[in-house]
C-alpha cells in the first residue's frame, strides 16, 4: 500500500472511531480495506479511554430511566433465561434460522424466547417517548403466549394494520435462482417476517445473509439495515425482521450476501433476492 | 478476584444484568448527555446502549480492556449513531462552557479502569490545542467542521491535532504497535 493510501487509511479509521464515518467514507475504507479490525479496535479503544477520562460522572441515571431499564432488564432475563432452557436450541452467534419441520419442544423455547425479545423491543419502543405516563408502564408479568414464528407473522397479518407484503425474486447470484416466498411487514409493529423457499443454506462463518429495507423516508444509497440470519438446513423457512431504524414505508426489500457479521454499507454484488411491496391490506 | 460483571452477564447471573445498571446507569447517563445534548435523544439512546452491553457481553475480554472502557465502547458506538442520524445543534450559550472544560476530570466520583488512568496521564502531556480538539471531538461530540468553526481554526489544522493526539494516547496505552501507523510514521 503507498503511503498516501496508509495516510488516508489511518484518516478514516481514527474518523470511524471518533465520530463515525457518512456512507462516501465508508464506502472509501472499504475500497482500501485491508485487515484494518484490530487497528480500528485500538483507536476505538483510545477513544473510549480518554471519554471515560474526560467524564464526569455528577448526574445519576434518572428515576425514570432507571425504572424503564430494569424493566427492559427483567425481559431481557426472561429471554435469556428461555433461550438456555433445555427446550431450546444453542445461543446462536446472530439469527439463525429455525425450520417450520422442527419439533415442537424445539419451537416451543425458541418462540417463547423471540415472544420475550419481541415484548422487551416493544417495552423499549413504547416508553422512549417521554410523554407517556409512567404510572401506565407496566413492567412484565409473564411471558406471552407461545406462538411459532409462523404463527406470528399469520398473527400480525391478521392484527396490525397497514401491514405491506412483498414477494421474493431472484436476485443476480445464478445459484439461487429458485427462491420464492414472501416478506411482510408492519409499519405500526416496527415488525416483520420473510418466509423463503430455495434459500440456499450458507456456511456462517465464510459469509451471511443480510436483509435490507428500502424505505420511502430513506435516500435509496442508504437503506436500512433488516439484520443478519444464516440458513442452515433446507425447506421453507421463516425469519423475524430485525430493522436497526425505524421504517415508515417500505418500498422494497433486498436480500444481500455479506461477510459474517453483516456490514453497515452494502455493495451489492451479491444480491441474493428482491421483492417489491405489491400491496396494502387494510 | 471478584468476576467482572459482564463475565457474569454472560454467565446468565440474573442479578448481574441489574448490577450492570447499577454500575454503570451514571457513567452512560453522562455521555449520552454530554454527546447528544437532549434529554429526550440521550434517554432512547441510553435504554438502547444498556441492551446493547447486555447482548454483547460474552465479548468482553478482561485482558484486553477494562470493564468500563468496554462500556464505554459500547455505549460510544450508538451515540456516535445517533448523532450521525440526528439534526444536533449545539447552542451558543453551551459553547463558552463547553470549551471552558477540562479535558480531563481530577473530580470524578468513580473508578475510571487503568485505560482512562493512563489516557489522561497522555493527554495531560499532548499539547493544549491537541487536548482541546480531542476534548471536543471525543468527549463533546463534536464534528471536525463544528470544532474548526466554533475555535477558527482550519480544518485540516483540526484533523492534524486530532490524529496526533489520539495516535499519541494510544501509543501511551501500549495499543499502537500496528504496521499501519509505524509505516505512516516512516
Amino acid at each position: 500500500m503507498s503511503e498516501n493510501k496508509q495516510e488516508k487509511l489511518i484518516d478514516l479509521l481514527i474518523k470511524k472511531a471518533v465520530s463515525g464515518l457518512d456512507e462516501a467514507e465508508q464506502h472509501e475504507l472499504d475500497a482500501l480495506d485491508s485487515d484494518t479490525a484490530s487497528e480500528f479496535r485500538s483507536l476505538e479503544m483510545t477513544a473510549a479511554a480518554i471519554n471515560v477520562a474526560g467524564i464526569a460522572v455528577d448526574e445519576p441515571l434518572p428515576a425514570h430511566l432507571y425504572t424503564k431499564i430494569a424493566a427492559n432488564a427483567e425481559q431481557f432475563v426472561a429471554a435469556a433465561e428461555m433461550e438456555s432452557s433445555p427446550w431450546s436450541p444453542a445461543k446462536p452467534r446472530h439469527q439463525e434460522v429455525e425450520r417450520e419441520g422442527i419439533s415442537w419442544f424445539g419451537w416451543l423455547g425458541w418462540a417463547a424466547a423471540a415472544a420475550a425479545c419481541i415484548a422487551l423491543a416493544l417495552n423499549l419502543w413504547i416508553t422512549r417517548t417521554p410523554q407517556n405516563n409512567q404510572a401506565n408502564i407496566k413492567p412484565p408479568t409473564a411471558i406471552p403466549k407461545v406462538l411459532t414464528l409462523g404463527e406470528q407473522r399469520e398473527e400480525m397479518m391478521r392484527s396490525a394494520i397497514g401491514t405491506v407484503k412483498a414477494n421474493w425474486t431472484a436476485g443476480n447470484v445464478k445459484e439461487m435462482n429458485q427462491i420464492s416466498g414472501d416478506v411482510v411487514w408492519s409499519d405500526e409493529k416496527q415488525a416483520g417476517y420473510m418466509r423463503f423457499k430455495g434459500l440456499p443454506k450458507n456456511d456462517g462463518t465464510k459469509e451471511t445473509y443480510q436483509l435490507w429495507i428500502f424505505d420511502k423516508t430513506q435516500d435509496k444509497a442508504t437503506p436500512i439495515d433488516g439484520g443478519t440470519f444464516d440458513v442452515t438446513s433446507d425447506g421453507e423457512v421463516v425469519i423475524p425482521i430485525n430493522a436497526k431504524l425505524k421504517a415508515k414505508g417500505p418500498e422494497m426489500f433486498a436480500i444481500t450476501i455479506e461477510k459474517p457479521g453483516g456490514v453497515v454499507v452494502s455493495k451489492r454484488e451479491k444480491l441474493a433476492a428482491i421483492a417489491k411491496v405489491e400491496n396494502l391490506s387494510s | 478476584m471478584t468476576e467482572a460483571i459482564l463475565q457474569r452477564i454472560a454467565n446468565d447471573d440474573r442479578n448481574a444484568v441489574k448490577d450492570c445498571l447499577d454500575k454503570y446507569g451514571g457513567l452512560v447517563w453522562s455521555l449520552a448527555r454530554k454527546m447528544l445534548r437532549n434529554s429526550n435523544e440521550a434517554e432512547d439512546a441510553v435504554q438502547e446502549i444498556f441492551i446493547d452491553i447486555w447482548k454483547n457481553a460474552d465479548r468482553f475480554d478482561e485482558s484486553k480492556a477494562s470493564e468500563i472502557t468496554f462500556v464505554a465502547m459500547i455505549a460510544r458506538r450508538r451515540l456516535i449513531d445517533k448523532i450521525r442520524h440526528s439534526t444536533r445543534r449545539i447552542s451558543a450559550d453551551s459553547l463558552e462552557d463547553i470549551l471552558l472544560e477540562p479535558s480531563t476530570r481530577a473530580d470524578k466520583k468513580m473508578q475510571t479502569g487503568l485505560e482512562a488512568e493512563q489516557a489522561a496521564e497522555a493527554m495531560r502531556n499532548l499539547r493544549p490545542e491537541q487536548q482541546q480538539v480531542l476534548n471536543l471531538s471525543i468527549v463533546q461530540g463534536m464534528s471536525h467542521q463544528e470544532i474548526a468553526d466554533t475555535l477558527r481554526m482550519p480544518l485540516g489544522t483540526v484533523k492534524t491535532h486530532a490524529r496526533r493526539g489520539i495516535l499519541e494516547v494510544r501509543e501511551h496505552l501500549g495499543l499502537g504497535g500496528k504496521q499501519i501507523s509505524r509505516e505512516v510514521q516512516l
